[in-house]
């Protein structure tokens, strides 16, 4: 063991055996690769849960907008009322059907701000709560209920500045979904990190495999081996011990806690030293790595809920939104999000959004860049063994795999998406 | 009359701002990936001696209303960022195995 790996174990043992609906067997990916089961997860999972659609801040006024196609299932429009109440519905005109709110290209999501939203085709309008205010050519139609026209509303609650959509008829709450463990986020001052980063990867492969990549941490020596050491038998060794990692199950929702560098110790400046082809160089001159800057901003006491694991050198908490979205808190001051749209059995798009305190200077700027760099380069080499492993899984030459107990929130994540499916599928039998 | 782009001091770095110095991070990610590596070796290795220097140049102006001279010097930083990665850890443009593996960028600040 490295002195690293001393100073970081528990001595905690096994973390699977604690939870008694995991068992510690072999398991299929039939869930990844099969289209029978794409669809009805679609139905169980996707047009029934609280879904991701945006920040709140994208919305600063009453009047402003921004649409979100969830492909496959539904195109929408999320706006800031008068009375400043957000609400979301869907992208469709009463008239004939034509989508309403987009620019250029119909396909693609827009954004803006306006009084009223006036379909392209026939210049019918709608107030910005979805409700039509105006019929081109009213006395020619045929007992028109004006009042009852409109965009079909769209179930759309707040949390901590999360916006979030529910295609369901008649959905729990938010906060009900949530529960009292995630309540907690609200505690944190996310509406003070405004500086934003935003990325958008088409990755084929299916988006748990995605989700997979990010829940466990023994897979940086190989796939991410040049940035830790070219000699992967040092590289191994640079990763925490498996007990340094704090897990946490709250079903549907889950929590991981992850050990992190300490930042580098305060420099003058003008001791970096001589320029160096040396990432570590890198990293001293502008005072940032992958998990975070050396300057950590003033954000106030970090809330009490962060850390739950007591992990010695915290580096972040990804809290798990069932089903597709991530919030990594780091210890270092700021924030990313992860979000997963499926579009196939075998195709996603990953989203990336990291979000800074605004920086009061050029250092603060540039450690924010080489925060945002290093993710991106991490990342692309995550996206690209997704697609390997749906490969490998979808020729079905196996149909047995082995989660390790450092693979726990696979193992229960894969299980929560299995049982969502099939409770709505004993639902539907028994309705039916 | 001025004969560079780039504040005074930093005079000597004109070269690389016809390529280097751009705006959005797309652009520079493509430059990165258009250039053979001992071209981002090259400028990898003008800017580096330069940045503490720029660095402390920059932090005395506001971020918020930077000159273009100054805008500049701070882009070939943000390159010098990015060609950093391909020249300290990869050995070339491309991340290795990273096939037809893409970003779009949805959103990024301004400066």
């Amino acid at each position: 063991m490295t002195e690293l790996q001393q100073r970081l174990a528990t001595g905690k043992g096994k973390f699977t055996p604690l939870y008694e609906d995991l068992d510690t067997g072999p398991v299929s990916y039939e869930d990844s690769i099969s289209p029978e089961f794409f669809e009805a997860e679609r139905e169980a999972v996707f047009k029934r849960s609280w879904l991701y659609v945006g920040r709140s801040e994208r919305l600063p006024r009453p009047g402003t907008f921004f649409t979100r196609e969830l492909k496959g299932l539904a195109s929408i429009v999320v706006s800031r009322r008068k009375d400043g109440v957000v609400n979301a519905f869907h992208n469709v005109c009463a008239h004939r059907g034509n989508k309403v709110v987009w620019q250029e290209h119909p396909q693609e999501e827009s954004k803006g701000s306006c009084r009223e939203f006036a379909c392209k085709y026939h210049g019918w309008r709608y107030g910005l709560d979805g409700r039509v205010t105006h019929v081109t050519n009213e006395e020619e139609f045929f007992g028109l209920d004006k009042d009852s026209l409109r965009m079909p509303p769209v179930h759309c609650e707040e949390f901590a500045g999360f916006i979030f959509v529910n295609l369901a008829p008649d959905p729990v709450p938010l906060r009900t979904y949530l529960g009292d463990r995630l309540l907690e986020l609200e505690a944190y001052p996310f509406g003070e990190m405004t500086q934003h980063y935003g990325f958008s990867a088409p990755i084929r492969g299916n988006w748990k495999l995605a989700v997979d990549s990010v829940c466990e941490w023994y897979h940086p020596p190989y796939v991410h081996a040049r940035f830790i050491d070219k000699d992967i038998a040092k590289a191994e060794k640079m990763v925490p011990p498996p007990d340094s990692y704090h897990y946490d199950l709250f079903t549907p929702h889950m929590l991981t806690s992850v050990p992190g560098p300490p930042p580098l110790p305060p420099r003058e400046p003008g001791t970096a030293g001589p320029a160096a082809r040396d990432q570590k160089w890198v990293y001293r001159l502008f005072r940032a790595g992958l998990f975070g800057p050396d300057d950590v901003p003033d954000i106030g006491p970090l809330p009490e809920f962060l850390n739950a694991g007591n992990i010695k050198s915290w580096g972040n908490d990804q809290f798990w939104l069932f089903p597709n979205l991530s919030v990594q808190i780091w210890a270092r001051g700021f924030y990313i999000t992860y979000t997963y749209w499926p579009e196939a059995v075998d195709k996603h798009t990953y989203d990336i959004d990291l979000y800074f305190v605004p920086p009061k200077n050029a250092q603060e700027r540039l450690a924010q860049e080489l925060i945002v760099d290093s993710t991106i380069e991490f990342a692309m080499q995550d996206v690209n063994t997704i697609e390997a492993t749906q490969q490998g899984l979808s020729t079905r030459a196996n149909r047995q795999f082995h989660l390790s107990d450092q693979e726990l929130l696979i193992r229960k994540f894969h299980k929560t998406v299995r049982d969502t499916v099939a409770a709505h599928g004993a639902r539907d039998a028994k309705e039916g | 009359m001025s004969t560079t782009t780039l504040p005074a001091q930093f005079a000597e770095l004109e070269q690389w701002v016809a390529d280097w110095a751009r705006p959005t991070r797309q652009e520079r990610y493509d430059m990165r990936l258009s250039k053979k590596y001992d071209q981002l070796e090259e400028f990898y290795d003008a800017i580096a001696p330069r940045a503490e220097e720029a660095i402390d140049y920059l932090n005395g102006r506001d971020l918020t209303d930077l000159a273009d001279d100054d805008a500049r010097l701070l882009q070939l930083l943000y390159s010098m960022i990015l060609v950093s990665y391909a020249v300290n850890v990869f050995m070339q443009p491309r991340i290795p195995d990273s096939g037809a593996a893409f970003f779009n960028t949805t959103a990024e600040p301004a400066v």
